[in-house]
């Protein structure tokens, strides 16, 4: 038996011809055809490093763009740079310790990517969850939905060029984050719902900042839209960019607001109701165009129905416990269970398999980012170099979720 | 001698090496300068034009660095509060040394130059970049007076200079071996191109005026009050300057060369230390020359926006005053001190007598300064020109960092449509209909 060997550089067969490098650019090895495909440049043609230290690529995300002048031609994206196998630790650690491991996944909105998981491993153990817990996890859930999309306004508008919004945006989100961080003890990993509930009650300082921040949150996030929806320059720099029209977006499995963007109404909390959103009271805002504008757009109208529900929370949030009564050390039955819940990305979704000991035996994590960065390579090309970015940001991935 | 010497501390001993040195030195320099002014003021006094222009030259040059700093203190100010921030406020009373130590930062960092860079181009390009926009400032009138040169082109020279920096940024965005300065550099010629043309053209229409391209001139032709100024008779010529202004001091809704978001920092991407810091002051000199010149052209420059209602004339004669002028400078600072810090040290039971007597004497020296600045106000025509300037132009200065903290940034393809488009065909319309309207008004 052989053992796999790294492709060599003296192979001729698959190294990139030699003078299309520059002096100090190694010649990239290539490993596959389309590689060997991509690094072969035309005349007129150049290839431009963008990231992982740009300051503007999304987290550490590394783009190598073949252009032609300001016109982008192609491009490869080099994923990676933030992998830590995380679910490789998860069939390592018990139940109870996965949460804060999936933490950093998303770390934009990361009770999303403990929900998952959370509701996943309830269906193993078939616990009840007490209503009112599935009330604050509504609740605090929204509220990091408003937070992710604030964040995603401001470095939208911060990659189109314009540098207030991400500070005005960032109030807001610094607001929302105090108030999370008033319960969760956190501000950024949360950590806060656990197997059969959540962990800890609402306090007095959440309900008087929540209630505080409720009051003026409209008028605030509107005159913060108000920044962006109405500016020509943002508009015509934003409208008819990177059109991801309907077929595409199913075939490429777009899900969340990037779906929803493209005309398809697809929300997982309407389509596959779970928790106690069947009772609450709130519109899928769905737009189709398919560009950029409507996407920011569409977020923006997200916001608006979060502000929404989190009212409808408040006011028929019921008393109990807010913890289902279990053992301290789980083991599930031998079983699988799969869970999807609807994050301010996309479909954030966990296939879990039990084999009756208190780890699991494989977590798997869809995470909606990684499904969104393969669009770019769609979306990209015939597009200048400034609005690489843009239409990157419009996509909103999360590096985290992308490399796992 | 030795014995002497040994016993002196290392201060005398300086004192004892230096003091001689000095007046060695101090002979050498009284002897050359008394045989060589004579020639050197033969020479100035027959070359007056020229002994003026680089007097000038040089004084701009060092009135640029404080313009400058004044600008970034004033964008750093601006944007925080526009961004819901508070800004600078460590350096200096509300942080107004900030951008001082910003300028001392770039001197002392590193000098780097990268590997595979074109050295001589390299190096000269920030030079030619900042030796280019103050050398703008020598056509600008400020005040009555107060002007480098009175060119009969002044106008033309400023746009053939002002143009010039942009060979600079071709030559840093060449030699810097780095892609995204190359694309910086190229961005900068086509804008360079794209916006020279309607700025050229938008103000031929107070060339058509004003009958003359002296900037002087024409700040002289506006005399009066606000309704004799450009503005009214060029609306379209304003905004379309404006704008093209805003393209070529590189600012931000058209800041195409170095748009970090896309380019890092376009042409400027390897430069480190005084050569970035040339570029940045000269992008902030930039910013004032281009407000300066709106100032001129379009806002009547040290004209004053309303007629006095009355004519102002102060006439003191101290000696009419005898012995009792002697009396007032020896008693005015002791009694002014006394009667601007006693409502401190009566009202507020924490203040010391001492510290009374302190912001007494502070009240009394800014109450001096200011009565001695109001005087020159209204007696010296230079004064008040250079304050409504200095207004005026600082009026645009704001606007251009307003439009920074407000705008996000238009693309490429879209400026380059605007300036071909829709600018130059208004700019070539202002024209035409401003010929039109001075040749019938002429002939009636």
């Amino acid at each position: 038996m052989t053992t796999p060997t790294r492709p060599s550089l003296d192979d001729p067969s698959l190294t990139i011809p030699v003078e299309h490098a520059g002096i100090f650019e190694p010649i990239p090895l290539a490993r596959t055809e389309r590689q060997r495909e991509f690094y072969d440049l035309r005349d007129g043609e150049m290839l431009l490093n963008m990231g992982p230290q740009h300051p503007s690529t999304h987290g550490v995300l590394r783009v190598v763009l073949k252009i032609s002048g300001e016109q982008v031609v192609d491009l490869d994206p080099v994923l990676g740079y933030l992998h830590r196998g995380v679910e490789k630790i998860a069939e390592n650690s018990d139940f109870h310790h996965i949460i804060s491991q999936l933490d950093p996944l998303e770390y934009v909105a990361s009770l999303f990517c403990e929900w998952s998981p959370v509701m996943s491993f309830e269906k193993l153990l078939d616990v009840q969850v007490p209503r009112r817990a599935e009330y604050i996890r509504v609740l605090t859930g929204e509220l990091n939905r408003i937070a992710s999309h604030m964040l995603f306004m401001g470095w939208y508008a911060l990659d189109l060029g314009g540098i207030t919004p991400i500070l005005w945006s960032f109030a807001e989100r610094d607001e929302i984050v105090e108030i999370l961080a008033a319960i969760t003890g956190a501000k950024l990993l949360f950590n806060y719902f656990r197997i059969g509930g959540v962990n800890g009650d609402l306090n007095h300082e959440f309900m008087s900042r929540l209630g505080d921040w409720m009051s003026r949150a409209g008028a605030q996030l509107e005159a913060g839209m108000g920044l962006l929806n109405e500016n020509e320059i943002f508009v015509r720099r934003a409208r008819g960019l990177g059109v991801l029209d309907r077929e595409t977006a199913l075939r490429m499995c777009a899900t969340g607001p990037n779906l929803r963007a493209s005309g398809v109404p697809f929300d997982i909390r309407r389509a596959h109701p779970y928790s106690v959103y069947p009772e609450l009271e709130f519109e899928i805002p769905t737009r189709r165009e398919g560009d950029s504008l409507a996407r920011y757009l569409l977020r923006m109208d997200e916001v608006r129905q979060s502000l929404r529900i989190i009212d409808q929370c408040l006011h028929q949030m019921p008393d109990g416990p807010v913890m289902a009564r279990l053992p301290r050390l789980l083991r599930p039955r031998p079983g699988r269970a799969y869970s999807a819940v609807e994050g301010p990305r996309g479909q954030y979704s966990c296939y879990a398999i039990s084999d009756g000991t208190d780890q699991p035996f494989r977590l798997r994590i869809h995470d909606p980012s990684f499904l969104h960065l393969q669009l770019v390579g769609l979306l990209m090309p015939g597009n200048l170099i400034a609005d690489t970015m843009a239409i990157m940001a419009s996509l909103d991935p999360v590096m985290g979720g992308v490399d796992k | 001698m030795t014995a002497y010497w040994n016993r002196l501390s290392v201060g005398s001993r300086a004192f004892l090496i230096i003091v001689p040195a000095l007046l060695v030195v101090g002979a050498i320099l009284t002897v050359a300068v008394a045989l060589l002014l004579p020639p050197v003021l033969d020479f100035l006094g027959a070359n007056l034009p020229l002994a003026r222009f680089v007097a000038a030259a040089a004084a701009i040059i060092v009135v640029t660095i404080p313009v400058a700093f004044v600008i970034i203190y004033m964008e750093l100010k601006v944007i925080a509060a526009m961004n819901l921030r508070v800004g600078p406020d460590r350096v200096g009373p509300y942080g107004s040394l900030m951008s001082v130590v910003h300028g001392l930062k770039v001197l002392a960092k590193e000098d780097f130059t990268p590997r595979g860079v074109d050295v001589p181009i390299f190096t000269l390009a920030p030079i030619v970049v900042f030796a280019s926009i103050p050398l703008t400032m020598l056509v600008i009138p400020f005040a009555p007076g107060v002007f480098g040169q009175d060119f009969n082109i002044g106008l033309l020279y400023f746009f053939a200079i002002g143009g010039m920096s942009v060979v600079g940024l071709m030559m840093a965005g060449w030699a810097s071996f780095n892609k995204y300065s190359l694309l910086g550099a190229l961005r900068a010629a086509a804008q360079a191109i794209s916006y020279e043309l309607p700025l050229t053209l938008s103000v031929v229409g107070i060339i058509i005026l004003a009958g003359t391209m002296s900037l002087n001139s024409i700040v002289q032709l506006q005399a009066g009050s606000f309704l004799d100024w450009n503005i009214w008779k060029q609306p379209l010529g304003f905004i379309i300057f404006f704008i093209a202004a805003t393209a070529e001091a590189n600012r931000t809704p058209l800041d195409m060369t170095e748009a970090d978001q896309e380019l890092v920092a376009g042409f400027a991407t390897e430069y480190s230390g005084m050569r970035f810091g040339f570029f940045f002051f000269a992008e902030y000199v930039n910013v004032f020359v281009v407000s300066a010149l709106s100032a001129v052209l379009f806002f009547g420059g040290w004209n004053a926006p309303f007629n006095w209602p009355f004519p102002v004339t102060l006439s003191l004669d101290p000696g009419g005053m005898g012995l009792g002028l002697i009396f007032l400078i020896a008693l005015a600072p002791v009694v002014g001190t006394i009667i601007l810090g006693l409502p401190f040290w009566l009202l507020s039971s924490r203040v010391s007598t001492l510290r009374a007597l302190v912001i007494g004497f502070v009240l009394f020296n800014l109450l001096i300064v200011g009565a001695f600045m109001g005087w020159a106000f209204v007696s010296a025509a230079w004064v008040s020109g250079l304050v409504w300037m200095m207004l005026k132009t600082f009026v645009f200065v704001f606007i251009f960092v307003q439009m920074r903290g407000t705008l996000p940034r238009v693309r490429v393809d879209q400026l380059m449509s605007f300036a071909w488009k829709w600018l130059l065909p208004a700019a070539l319309l202002n024209i035409f209909v401003t010929a039109i309207a001075v040749s019938i008004l002429a002939n009636r």
